[in-house]
């Protein structure tokens, strides 16, 4: 075997051009699919972080009467936690309000949350810097649908907590971006303090988002879920997306098996003579099969050395710039960062190379097989058999 | 000090007449308004963006917390029967044959499209039991001199938070109606007239209603024919009398 | 010379068989990828297209401005008559009704009374008609969690969360309360005949689909609908053609001021889908440009091998006296011979895989631990003018710029030292 592997390098080696060129191809091939994977991670894995940064955080900490997939729970799905217990605990009151941008009407959520927290992403500490009367924070997507502006007056209506109405102005102090479309889509921000006068639901709060530092209790009336079970859904796409990566995974793989498939079919059609030779010299034809097999996975290993070479560098630099792309909008649910940093798991390497080594070696065996059937004389005469 | 002897004696004619001060002008419009019982025909034409329809209906009410109300025409709503007990609604309809009763978040749409909701209209109390009232001037609205009130609600739970309301100061009907949320800002208006005697009662046949808010002419009452304190049998006001 | 070329290639097995195979299937590689990438790239915009914007959508100016609200009040009306004359002037696209509305699915207990309710959401879709293919644009046969699709009127199929929370169950009767078109009071009874599960969070809460008629009779909104939908018929939104037909659609009605004059969007300018569209297309193209020069350069070097691998094959030929252009000429067209057959094929190939894989599909379900998003449980290859020719590139021009290069030896070779060379 190791004599196989001897003359497989030296026949390589020996071959110079023709083995660099499909060496540089499987290299670059390699690289692809690497690159490819990577992106598709580094792009899940950040939609994954944007989901905690804005919306989920530790957890939510959610009001039993509240169903998050029922406004008709909106209404009465609150209650207070005394303070003692809310020390990692951020409060968020959601109501329900009408705006009326440019006399049209709009159905929205209202949602109090302090202007201080810390916990979420949400820019709520511009919050104290406005001078307006109920400051407001809203999407871009909200901005776009309601055609409002950082600046503008909007009229808006609620109720209180006794159904009492009441309408005043709101003023959009900021419009912020995010790839979370959940938090955006049809939703007014305001400080929670201010939700509390307006409705005099002081101190009451539809969930509270659990920080890091929270620690999982029993509260009574409320039903924690952690940053997991609310990820889950999302887990579920990146499943799915998974599986659809791994198809092109494999398409990817092809184009080097092809390469090596094809150097692998003309060596044994050209080199019968050589194959002649090895077996008149006393190699048994199941050695000669070994050696050419060996000579075919040796490609590969080359690829990947060669590969790993240029592309490690390049990995590590593409995976702290990130990739940056043009502005563009987000909606329907999809999160898509504007900077994807892919990221380059040992896994996944570690996976590559076995995937293509594996399946060089096979596909270098499939032409080889002939030479076990070679009759070694015409072999030697260089006659197609 | 001629203004202040015209003060003095406006306050005094005020003062002089108990008949005359706010909480008793509201407890009149409520007695003029609400009777034990009552009969209507009314007509409610909403106004659209793309045209006005006409919705006919029949009406029985007794006191303020039972009302059933059966649609006339047009074709389509014909048959439809509304019956409100105090805080439950149900809605029944014969093409379905079936009877559904509202609550939460629905009694806040819109009624036929109209600017009342279901919840503008079940809407029970009297006035005097919601509202403190105060008298803050005098207006001519179509040639009738009104008192202007503005009221304050004195529970917690009432939808509007203060109202202004100009009286016919000699048949106590209100011939305007402004509601206010809590920050001031006005959000519903309604206008009477026609205002015609019936039954020993002063009564307006014509209303408008409007949300402010939202762009539109807002909707009509017409009654076509009222009768008031006649005997309505007890079964109309069951849920029985729906399906009938 | 060509016909000669040709019959040497294919009486030469050695010389022809193995390229060709080799380029064939590379090709296919690069339609099937492309197609791949473009349908899982667009997989978002395309699931807008089918639920929500069709590739164009016509909607009254009222109803565009304020969509968001589901007005059906205003509504378009005559739209028999508006569909007929779009299917006659853009016979190439399939146009179909839509209608959304909301209201409130009540659920009776044995007296015909309420015994649960629940807001739903709407859609009305031309379900009974087959004439068009809206079951399958919506992927309702695989979205059905229980119970089938509704064959006559009157009957419905519900958001499988919906009605576990209501507790319907197949063959129940339910109630849908809500307001028509001109704001009356409306009531309709329908059957659930199935529920379903989309995987759109928003479609699946409070789902209820109906057919069309259905829904103009409850709605009275007779020869009305709020949306006609048009597809283009490959079924890949083309953004070109989208806005010429939108163009010549809209130049018509451009005079009239009515509020209520229909107005067609495209795609591209519906729910932000502009920024979307174009980082999809920049993406995939960046992909597929990628591919494409992975496997330019893999042909290429087989164009190559496959040049220098007839080292001796030139010599003789050089000794008998062809000249070294001649030579060199016979094996660009050669190679220009297979490579458009090889790409043709490739091509026939790879579009029709990519075309089994936008129709068909692959279900990845069973693959997934948990089945809560079923949505885009089927992976889909898309089907774009662009892959008609992108398998040329590696399979023409790359392979014959290998040949190419690899034929530049021919002139480096003396015809002196041939015969050593040529010597056994």
């Amino acid at each position: 075997m190791k004599l196989a592997f001897q003359i497989a390098y030296k026949n390589l080696i020996g071959s110079g051009l023709r083995t660099w060129l499909n060496v540089i191809v499987l290299s670059f091939v390699f690289v692809v699919i690497i690159f490819f994977n990577g992106l598709i991670d580094g792009w899940n894995q950040q939609s994954l972080q944007e989901s905690i940064k804005w919306e989920y955080a530790n957890g939510y900490l959610l009001n039993n009467d509240y169903d998050p997939n029922d406004a008709f729970t909106i209404a009465d799905g609150h209650g207070h936690l005394p303070d003692s217990d809310t020390k990692n605990l951020t409060p968020v009151l959601i109501r329900q309000a009408t705006i009326y941008p440019q006399g049209r009407l709009k159905s929205v959520l209202l949602k109090g949350i302090p202007a201080g927290q810390e916990t979420i992403a949400l820019p709520t500490a511009s919050l104290d810097s406005s001078h307006a009367n109920i400051p407001v924070l809203i999407g871009k997507r909200m901005a776009e649908t309601a055609k409002l502006k950082e600046g503008d007056q909007v009229l808006m209506r609620w109720r209180d907590k006794n159904g009492t109405f009441d309408a005043a102005d709101v003023t959009v102090h900021r419009i912020f971006d995010t790839s979370v479309a959940s938090m955006d889509n049809g939703q007014i921000w305001m400080p929670v303090e201010r939700l509390w006068e307006l409705t005099g639901l002081h101190g009451q709060a539809t969930l509270y988002i659990a920080d890091s530092d929270f620690q999982t209790e029993n509260f009574d009336g409320w039903n924690f879920e952690s940053q997991d079970e609310l990820l889950q859904d999302f887990r579920d796409l990146i499943e799915m997306k998974k599986v659809s990566g791994n198809f092109m995974y494999i398409i990817l793989l092809f184009i080097a098996l092809i390469a090596i498939f094809d150097t692998q079919v003309l060596s044994i059609f050209r080199r019968q003579k050589e194959i002649g030779t090895y077996v008149a010299m006393g190699m048994t034809r199941m050695q000669v099969l070994r050696l050419f097999t060996v000579e075919g996975a040796m490609y590969s290993v080359f690829g990947v050395v060669l590969g790993m070479a240029y592309g490690i560098p390049l990995f590590i630099v593409l995976s702290r710039m990130g990739i940056t792309l043009p502005e563009f909008y987000q909606d329907m649910g999809v999160n898509l960062p504007r900077t994807i940093y892919p990221v380059f798991g040992v896994e996944l390497i570690v996976l590559t190379v076995l995937a293509l080594i594996i399946s060089a070696t096979l596909v270098s065996l499939i032409p080889a097989r002939k030479i076990a059937r070679m009759d070694p004389v015409m072999a030697l005469k260089g006659k197609i058999q | 000090m001629k203004i202040a002897i015209i003060t003095l004696l406006v306050l005094g004619f005020i003062h002089q007449d108990p008949g005359t001060d706010a909480s008793s002008i509201i407890k009149k419009v409520d007695d003029n308004m609400i009777s034990n019982t009552q009969i209507s025909i009314t007509k409610m034409i909403i106004h659209g963006r793309r045209n006005s329809r006409t919705v006919a209906s029949k009406n029985y009410a007794e006191g303020t917390e039972k009302s059933y109300t059966e649609y006339l025409s047009p074709a389509r709503e014909e048959g439809t029967k509304m019956l409100k007990l105090e805080d439950n609604l149900w809605i029944y309809s014969p093409s379905t044959d079936r009877t559904i009763q509202l609550s939460g978040h629905m009694l806040r749409q819109s009624v036929m499209g109209s600017d009342l909701s279901y919840e503008d209209m079940m809407e029970d109390r009297k006035l005097t039991e919601v509202y403190n009232a105060q008298k803050i001037g005098q207006e001519t609205i179509n040639g009738r001199k009104t008192w202007v009130l503005e009221l304050h609600a004195k529970v917690d739970d009432a939808s509007y938070e203060s109202q202004k309301l100009w009286i016919d100061q000699e048949r106590f009907v209100p011939l305007r109606q402004e509601m206010y949320a809590k920050s001031g800002k006005l959000l519903k208006r309604a206008e009477a007239s026609d205002v015609k005697r019936v039954d020993g009662r002063w009564y307006p046949m014509k209303m408008n209603y409007k949300d402010v808010l939202k762009e539109g002419k807002g909707t009509d009452f017409v009654i076509t024919d009222i009768q008031f304190d006649v005997k309505i049998p007890e079964y109309i006001f069951s849920k029985a009398s729906l399906k009938r | 010379m060509i016909k000669f070329l040709f019959k040497g290639i294919i009486r030469d097995s050695s010389r022809s068989v193995l390229p060709i195979i080799i380029i064939s299937l590379g090709v296919a590689l690069t339609v099937l990828l492309s197609g791949y990438i473009t349908g899982m790239m667009g997989d978002t915009i395309d699931q807008n297209a089918r639920f929500e914007t069709g590739h164009v959508k016509v909607m009254t100016k009222a109803y565009a401005e304020n969509k968001d609200q589901v007005p059906i009040d205003l509504a378009l009306l005559g739209v028999d008559s508006l569909v007929k004359s779009l299917q006659n002037e853009f016979p190439d696209m399939e146009w179909v009704k839509r209608i959304r509305f909301g209201g409130l699915i009540d659920v009776p207990d044995e007296q015909g009374e309420t015994k649960g309710q629940g807001p739903a959401s709407g859609l009305a879709i031309e379900l009974l008609s087959t004439k068009n293919n809206e079951v399958e644009r919506l992927n309702l046969k695989s979205s059905l969690v229980t119970g089938s699709l509704p064959t006559q009127r009157s009957e419905a199929i519900i958001g499988h969360e919906f009605a576990e929370k209501l507790r319907i169950s197949i063959g129940d009767s339910v109630t849908y309360f809500g307001t028509s078109m001109n704001g009356s009071m409306t009531f309709a009874n329908f059957v659930v005949t199935g529920t379903i599960r989309f995987g759109i969070a928003s479609m699946d809460k409070g789902a209820i689909i109906v057919d069309v008629w259905d829904a103009q009779q409850m709605l009275d909104m007779e020869d009305g609908a709020g949306e006609i939908l048009g597809f283009l018929n490959t079924g890949v939104y083309d953004d070109e053609k989208a806005e010429k037909v939108k163009n010549a659609f809209n130049s018509k009605h451009t005079g009239n001021k009515d509020e209520f004059a229909p107005v067609m969007l495209k795609l591209r300018n519906q729910n932000n889908l502009d920024g979307l569209l174009t980082y999809v297309d920049l993406a995939s193209g960046l992909f597929v440009a990628i591919f494409v020069f992975a496997m330019s350069l893999v042909l290429w070097n087989t164009g190559l091998i496959a040049g220098l691998r007839r080292y001796n094959e030139f010599g003789i030929r050089l000794a008998l006296g062809e000249s070294k252009g001649g030579i060199y000429r016979t094996l660009v067209y050669e190679a220009i011979l297979i490579g458009i057959i090889g790409s043709f094929v490739g091509t026939a190939i790879g579009l029709g895989l990519t075309y089994y894989l936008q129709v068909v599909g692959i279900d990845v379900s069973g693959y997934m631990d948990q089945a809560n998003i079923m949505m885009p449980s089927t992976l889909r290859a898309k089907v774009t003018p662009s892959l008609f020719y992108i398998g040329f590139i590696p399979g023409l021009f790359a392979m014959v710029f290998g040949n190419m290069l690899a034929g530049i030896g021919i002139y480096r070779r003396e015809t002196a030292t041939l015969f050593k060379e040529l010597e056994v």
